[in-house]
């Protein structure tokens, strides 16, 4: 195994990603040629609107696609095994115990009728093949780890006994048990209230400070972004167009479409007022284009302002436009 | 679980008052006058035979009264005499309940037995050649009437194989009639576990046991067969309803000596203390099999369980 120990060497790369829906003519591209890279302890933030292939990154990255989904092109490798080339049983083995992740909907995502403490230790039980005993003691650890209060009940009880600010964190829990190098946290806060949202962030970035785990962060909330990730790659209709530490997307976006994103943050002091009383939120006119379409160019064309006639007839492809960061944009990110 | 237990049995026990009560006045909902009726078959009783009859059934009371009257009867055990052969109705009832039970259950056990399975399969392979099978077959179990399906049962395996006897009392003799009652409701109990099974398999939770690395026999056998038994739990109280009313048919098909075919022997006399306690047995049964399965629910769900 290529798996290199140094802190900051590279995790997980996905390499030409391509997933369509559907058979033969009929399919249609959800994600084309997404790739990016992790380093060992990053958090990377996958940020786009819904529909732009985040999650689906996740499943293809987990092997959970969809049966309807299919991985066309690419390679997923995790500390050099390409993912995506595994045998059905190598897949499990490699689920939850080297990349686990943690789901946006905890009040569904946790079985109502098993208890918290069976769902925290059967991962470990198979993957690691560990005693009852050593399992619930390792267990007790991991909700102590994320913070919850009375473990030894908790084990006992029952999902619908908890919060929904408890139960992600057993979901956390949960995604740690295994000592996974790589999480997947697909909209980890985006169903919680708002105070609720910032302890399981605090949560995340403490676990990532103590552990050194990667995560991979799915959001569209780049208030979470800015608190969290170390990188940032934005997807678009199925594509990602910009990559950039986190800082140097947030104060100097290259792609029109990240501009976009970012200007329709809601920001006070950014506010444009408009008319007496009214305030509005700068926001980019037209939709994200459907899978189904068939864009020969960059699909960010249609609803760019800077458009040239090249955008709509050729992708333009990745170039880096400063050190760690690369866009893809004829007009933003020329050669 | 204590308290929803307690919670049960109290409406259980409101249930049979109501049916008690209905039972006990169903012989005035009979047009005409049931005494008469019930003697018709005795040529031309006179009056005093007649009033003789409604004193000896307590109809010549006021309603509440004759209430009061078979309930505290009733709480003796005491469920009246059958006007023909003037046995104890309880006593014709205790003699053929096993027969019904045994008759019942292994109905039971064919429809549970078969149907959960199937439906299972059928949900895992959902949209398969073998689903779509499953369920045409499904479809025929619920369509066919029961006493048409103990026909033709009984026109393959005993007249023409010859495999099993049309009617007795021994366990081969149940065979085909338990077949026939288990097939029907085989069919609504496969429909049931596929539906439920395909709700769940869709359900966030199956995809966080995935994404743990679960191995798809843990995943189908520990996260999703227990939810989705709880909502077959409930059809298996409806369908042991049904089931029990379509023993009563079955039983008359095969000439299986159960309280089926007493009860229709019961209809054809008019003999209605016996077509009282019938129903009330009947109602009583059900309602007993209704609260079992609900402490059954209760204990596959801990939502309900844990307070």
């Amino acid at each position: 195994m290529a798996d290199v120990e140094s802190p900051m060497a590279g995790l997980l790369a996905v390499e030409d990603l391509t997933v369509a829906f559907g058979r033969g003519s009929s399919a249609a591209a959800a994600l084309r040629d997404v790739s990016f890279a992790l380093r060992r302890g990053e958090t990377l933030a996958l940020v786009g609107e819904s529909g732009s292939g985040k999650s689906l990154t996740a499943l293809s990255i987990m092997g959970l696609l969809p049966t309807e989904g299919q991985v066309s092109a690419g390679r997923v490798l995790l500390g050099g095994d390409d993912l995506l080339r595994k045998s059905r049983d190598d897949m499990i083995r490699t689920r939850g115990s080297r990349v686990s992740m943690v789901f946006q909907e905890p009040m569904t995502s946790l079985n109502p009728v098993l208890t918290i403490g069976r769902q925290l230790t059967e991962g470990l039980q198979f993957h690691r093949k560990v005693s009852r005993a050593a399992a619930d003691a390792r267990a007790l650890d991991l909700l102590r780890l994320v913070g919850m209060t009375n473990p030894e009940a908790r084990l006992k009880q029952y999902p619908h006994q908890l919060s929904g600010g408890m139960r992600q964190r057993v979901m956390i829990a949960m995604a740690l048990a295994c000592e996974p190098d790589l999480i997947i946290a697909d909209e980890p806060t985006t169903a919680l209230d708002v105070s609720i949202q910032a302890q399981i962030i605090d949560l995340l970035l403490d676990i990532k400070e103590r552990l050194g785990t990667s995560i991979l962060l799915i959001t569209h909330d780049l208030g979470v972004v800015a608190e969290m990730a170390d990188r940032i790659a934005v997807l678009y209709a199925g594509r990602v167009v910009e990559i950039a530490d986190c800082l140097q997307l947030f104060d100097a976006p290259r792609h029109p479409y990240t501009e976009g994103l970012l200007a329709a943050v809601p920001r006070l002091d950014l506010l444009v007022a408009d008319g007496a009383d009214r305030i509005r939120l700068a926001e980019l006119p037209g939709s994200v284009p459907s899978p189904g379409e068939r864009l020969s160019g960059c699909p960010f064309a249609p609803r760019c302002s800077l458009a040239i006639e090249r955008c709509s007839a050729e992708m333009p492809p990745m170039r880096t436009v400063a050190e760690g960061h690369t866009a893809a944009c004829w007009v933003r990110a020329a050669a | 679980m204590t308290r929803f237990i307690l919670r049960r049995l109290f409406t259980a026990l409101v249930t049979l008052i109501i049916s008690s009560f209905l039972v006990c006045m169903l012989i005035h909902l009979i047009p005409g006058d049931p005494v008469a009726m019930m003697m018709a078959q005795n040529s031309a009783p006179s009056p005093e035979q007649l009033a003789a009859m409604r004193h000896m059934l307590g109809l010549d009371l006021p309603l509440w009264q004759q209430y009061f009257h078979y309930m505290g009867r009733l709480l003796t055990g005491d469920l009246g005499r059958s006007i023909f052969g003037s046995e104890p109705v309880l006593t014709l009832l205790m003699e053929r309940l096993p027969n019904t039970f045994a008759l019942a259950f292994a109905g039971l056990a064919i429809a549970v037995g078969f149907g959960m399975p199937l439906g299972f399969f059928a949900a895992y392979h959902r949209g398969s050649w073998a689903d779509s099978a499953l369920m045409v077959f499904a479809v025929a179990g619920v369509s066919l009437p029961n006493f048409w399906l103990g026909l033709m049962l009984v026109l393959l395996f005993s007249m023409t194989l010859g495999w099993l006897p049309v009617a007795g009392e021994d366990w081969r003799s149940m065979v085909l009639p338990a077949m026939t009652l288990g097939v029907t409701y085989m069919a609504i109990i496969a429909r049931m576990t596929r539906s439920a099974m395909i709700e769940v398999l869709g359900e966030d939770f199956i995809r966080t046991a995935r994404a743990k690395g679960l191995p798809e026999g843990i995943v189908l056998f520990r996260h999703a067969l227990r939810p989705a038994m709880i909502s077959v739990v409930t059809i298996i109280g409806v369908v042991f309803g049904y089931l029990m009313g379509g023993a009563v048919v079955v039983e008359n098909v095969f000439s299986w000596n159960g309280l089926g075919r007493l009860a229709i022997q019961a209809i054809s006399y008019r003999d209605y203390p016996l077509i009282q306690g019938f129903i009330l047995l009947f109602a009583t049964i059900i309602v007993v099999m209704s609260v079992l399965l609900d402490v059954a629910y209760a204990w596959l769900d801990p939502r309900i369980s844990v307070q």
